[in-house]
């Protein structure tokens, strides 16, 4: 299998096939097969717990039995408050995503300028660090004073959460372009301009990414809470309710659906960012 | 297994680097010269300033190759910074041709220490990064960016990250990329100090080559005394505090040089006469 090898340029040596170990090795320590693993691990001991040691299915339901909750309340509503599953995920996955579009919005303009102007620098951070240790719960009675119970103050809170958030990542994100980077672009006869979009921001994709990711974690934990306290729809006031009615298998499934959309969602992030970033893994 | 392909493929990318010598720099180019006249810089330093440079005058005649030696600290990239137009002098002039410099621009290339590759581009389109930021983007300036990689032996890697390329090769492809603006002058800032010695002594002789073929005017910023010896027409020396130009020692080494030169007694002398320019200024 000799190639002819040029006297300028040799060719690339031949790939040699990879050896059938080798490919049931990397087929079965993949990462996806291993992620596959993990979760089934917590399956079996999830049941291997409650059917064996707990035995109480108010206290912990198998996850068979979460499951056929899941399945019969897809599409039956529950009595309390007469929506499905599917409904409640939909009412709560809207109000994040526009909490989460809303907040995040303004927290890359705000980072922005935090980077871009000294001056705002100067006023704008020392008020995002004294907002940022504020949990958003401790606002929800003012938001209902000033909104009352409709879907404004669940977007406003969410966003209220992830504003900080955003902004401290992008702020940093864009701080940290190495200046030698910038004048690279610059010796290379870029604009100002060019270099602000197609140097600065671009460097600063990655970094900011990370933020959203974290954001988005935030974001749950404050559409959970408000619709606990002060809503009569979504996943939040659903777990509640079934809390209250000790269904708890319910619960789980309530649970389990955040999980999935939680998972979804970051997966998107995840994604985006290795196809903007070819750096990252 | 794929680790040791890659290093092969590396490898011989290297040699194929030496090996090309088609010539594709313009023919109808002339360098042109630099010049510093009475440069000084202060910088503030927690409250205090601090003199970076001393009313220093330094002269480059066009093509010339000058290396800029000097211990850390004694402003030579500071006064690098303010040929390429990053940071404005306190006092004093400073040209390109003739004409004042007021800001960076394509007509002198820089290069730093790390490559300061963009690293979401492929290699390809960071050589492609100045033409296109200027928004002359043509088949013609393709086919130069082909060439270029070609020149620099990165031509099988034009689609490559720069995470995916060695560090001599992604120093290539950042002179491939400064390249195809044809500048006239080069500012290299320690360029090749964070590369092992095998490497560095490839791309010392690379540049050599390079400096012949497109006629450049080089400013080389080192501490390394062997490579200004090795590299330049003429070798000024700085000292710190006040920074300031100290002496300079102009090479009667032949060229074309390469490295077999650091074993001639010439290259011994001209080593020893800028050693005592440093001791004398210690002492």
């Amino acid at each position: 299998m000799s190639q002819t090898v040029t006297p300028q340029r040799p060719s690339l040596p031949p790939m040699n096939p990879p050896r059938f170990g080798l490919l049931v090795y990397r087929g079965v320590l993949s990462r996806p097969a291993l992620a596959v693993y993990s979760f089934l691990l917590f399956i079996v001991v999830w049941q291997l717990i409650s059917a064996l040691i707990v035995r109480d299915p108010v206290f912990l339901p198998t996850p068979a039995a979460t499951l056929k909750t899941l399945h019969h309340y897809l599409r039956t509503p529950f009595p309390t408050h007469g929506s499905t599953l599917i409904e409640d995920t939909g009412i709560s996955l809207v109000r994040i995503l526009i909490g989460f579009a809303c907040g995040s919005s303004v927290g890359l303009i705000l980072g922005s300028l935090i980077a871009g102007v000294r001056v705002i620098r100067a006023m704008l951070e020392p008020f995002i660090q004294m907002i940022r240790p504020l949990p958003p719960i401790a606002f929800i009675p003012l938001l209902l004073i000033w909104f009352g119970l409709g879907e404004t103050p669940k977007y406003i809170l969410v966003a209220f959460g992830v504003v900080p958030i955003v902004t401290v990542a992008t702020a940093g994100a864009l701080s940290s372009v190495p200046r030698d980077l910038l004048n690279t672009a610059r010796c290379l006869g870029a604009t100002e301009r060019y270099i602000m979009v197609h140097v600065s921001v671009r460097a600063a994709i990655p970094g900011v990414i990370t933020g959203l990711r974290l954001a988005m974690g935030t974001a749950w934990t404050g559409i959970v809470t408000v619709e606990f306290l002060a809503a009569s729809s979504g996943l939040g006031y659903l777990i509640y309710q079934a809390g209250q009615n000790l269904q708890t298998s319910l619960v789980f499934a309530g649970l389990t659906c955040i999980g999935l959309l939680g998972l979804t969602l970051d997966t998107i992030f995840r994604l985006s960012a290795r196809a903007l970033d070819p750096t990252s893994r | 297994m794929t680790s040791i392909r890659r290093l092969l493929r590396r490898r011989r990318a290297d040699q194929g680097a030496a090996r090309s010598k088609t010539s594709i720099a313009p023919q109808d180019r002339t360098a042109v010269g630099l010049a510093a006249d009475g440069i000084s810089k202060r910088f503030r330093h927690r409250g205090e300033y601090v003199e970076a440079l001393h009313s220093t005058t330094l002269h480059l005649a066009p093509g010339e190759f000058v290396c800029l030696l000097g211990p850390s600290g004694c402003g030579k990239t500071t006064l690098l910074n303010i040929f390429a137009g990053f940071i404005k002098p306190d006092s004093g002039m400073v040209t390109i041709g003739g004409q004042p410099i007021v800001g960076p621009g394509p007509d002198r290339c820089v290069l730093f220490q790390t490559p300061t590759l963009f690293s979401w581009l492929t290699v390809k389109n960071n050589v492609l990064f100045g033409p296109r930021s200027k928004g002359n983007l043509n088949e013609g300036i393709r086919r130069e960016a082909d060439a270029l990689l070609q020149r620099v032996g990165l031509d099988q890697f034009a689609d490559h990250y720069p995470h995916q390329l060695s560090g001599g090769m992604r120093y290539r492809a950042a002179l491939a990329r400064a390249l195809i603006n044809r500048p006239s002058v080069m500012l290299l800032d320690e360029p090749f100090a964070a590369l092992d010695a095998i490497t560095r002594h490839h791309m010392q002789d690379f540049l050599l080559e390079l400096w012949e073929e497109f006629q450049m005017t080089v400013l080389f910023v080192t501490h390394d005394i062997d490579e200004a010896v090795l590299l330049a027409d003429r070798t000024c020396v700085m000292s710190p505090r006040p920074a300031r130009i100290i002496g300079e020692e102009r090479s009667k080494l032949p060229r074309p040089r390469n490295h077999e030169l650091v074993e001639t007694s010439e290259f011994l002398e001209c080593r020893h006469r800028i050693n005592v320019l440093l001791d004398r200024d210690r002492s």
